[in-house]
């Protein structure tokens, strides 16, 4: 598996949001510190930090005078998503047949 | 974080999603209602609606497209308390959005062509609840979506009946009890 991958999915918080994107279209910030349970300011730094490995993707919009961030996984991360995961169930695997 | 934690944080969170079915039952309550109601108007004082020859066909455009803006918004802001939006659930906004415009359309052209728009709605809206039934794997709502069928064949071999009657019944049954019983189950899917 890709090192840089697993390095960054390695922060649990970063795991839930990309976990979490996986499974559904889209979802608003509040909903990923809800999913999440971090902090607002540590959610905008992991938020980042996935968008800059281009696994997430963040629109930022205005809803009345509200400001709205939606985030959303990209074709990339859902790859990487996958792979990671299946070589986490690999692991599994492998540790329940030793 | 070790490997099982990874596994077991993935496992929560995905069991954790869900696409929200409670909004859908509302809608469907919402038109059963909606279209009943007025129904029951238009059979009550069919002089009333029926005064000039565009007055029907005026009555059921534009009290549906006010129906369909409340709905709108009221979909908007309960995506908006949700968080999130599931492709499945985005699927069904567009079926129904397909279905709104679809409608809309079927009622203007048949004004214009001076020809009864319940059959070709019903039809729409049977088809439009058998996709909805079968993608959110709900029996009632597919069956309702064929007992609409049913009242379309019996429309069309007894032209003669009351349209805006089996317009109430099948919306009823297609619409209304399905709705009702999505409301109260209790896990959504």
């Amino acid at each position: 598996m890709n090192k840089e991958l697993e390095k960054l999915l390695f922060n649990p918080v970063r795991l839930k949001i990309l976990s979490f994107l996986f499974t559904v279209d889209s979802a608003s910030f509040k909903k990923l510190i809800e999913v999440s349970e971090a902090t607002k300011g540590n959610i905008s730094v992991q938020i980042k930090k996935l968008e800059d490995a281009g696994l997430i993707k963040v629109r930022k919009k205005f809803e009345g005078n509200y400001p709205l961030t939606l985030c959303k996984i990209t074709s990339k991360g859902k790859t990487s998503f996958e792979l990671f995961f299946i070589s986490l169930k690999s692991y599994e695997t492998n540790k329940t047949e030793k | 974080m070790n490997k099982e934690d990874q596994i077991k944080a993935i496992n929560d969170i995905i069991n954790e999603t869900r696409t929200k079915l409670k909004p859908l039952s509302f809608n469907l309550i919402f038109w059963g209602i909606f279209i009943n109601i007025m129904s029951i108007i238009h059979y009550s004082f069919p002089s009333f609606i029926q005064q000039t020859y565009y007055s029907a066909g005026i009555y059921w455009i534009f009290l549906p497209m006010i129906g369909m803006i409340y709905m709108t918004r009221w979909n908007i802001k309960k995506y908006k308390e949700i968080g999130y939006s599931t492709t499945l659930g985005r699927a069904i906004k567009i079926i129904w959005g397909v279905f709104g415009f679809g409608w809309l359309m079927i009622t203007a052209f048949s004004l214009y062509k001076g020809i009864n728009p319940v059959p070709d709605i019903l039809f729409l809206l049977g088809l439009v609840i058998v996709m909805t039934g079968m993608i959110i794997k709900f029996k009632p709502l597919t069956i309702g979506g064929m007992v609409i069928f049913i009242f379309i064949f019996n429309l069309n071999q007894n032209p003669d009946q009351n349209f805006l009657i089996v317009n109430m019944i099948g919306i009823t049954l297609g619409l209304l009890i399905p709705g009702i019983l999505l409301n109260r189950m209790k896990t959504d899917e």
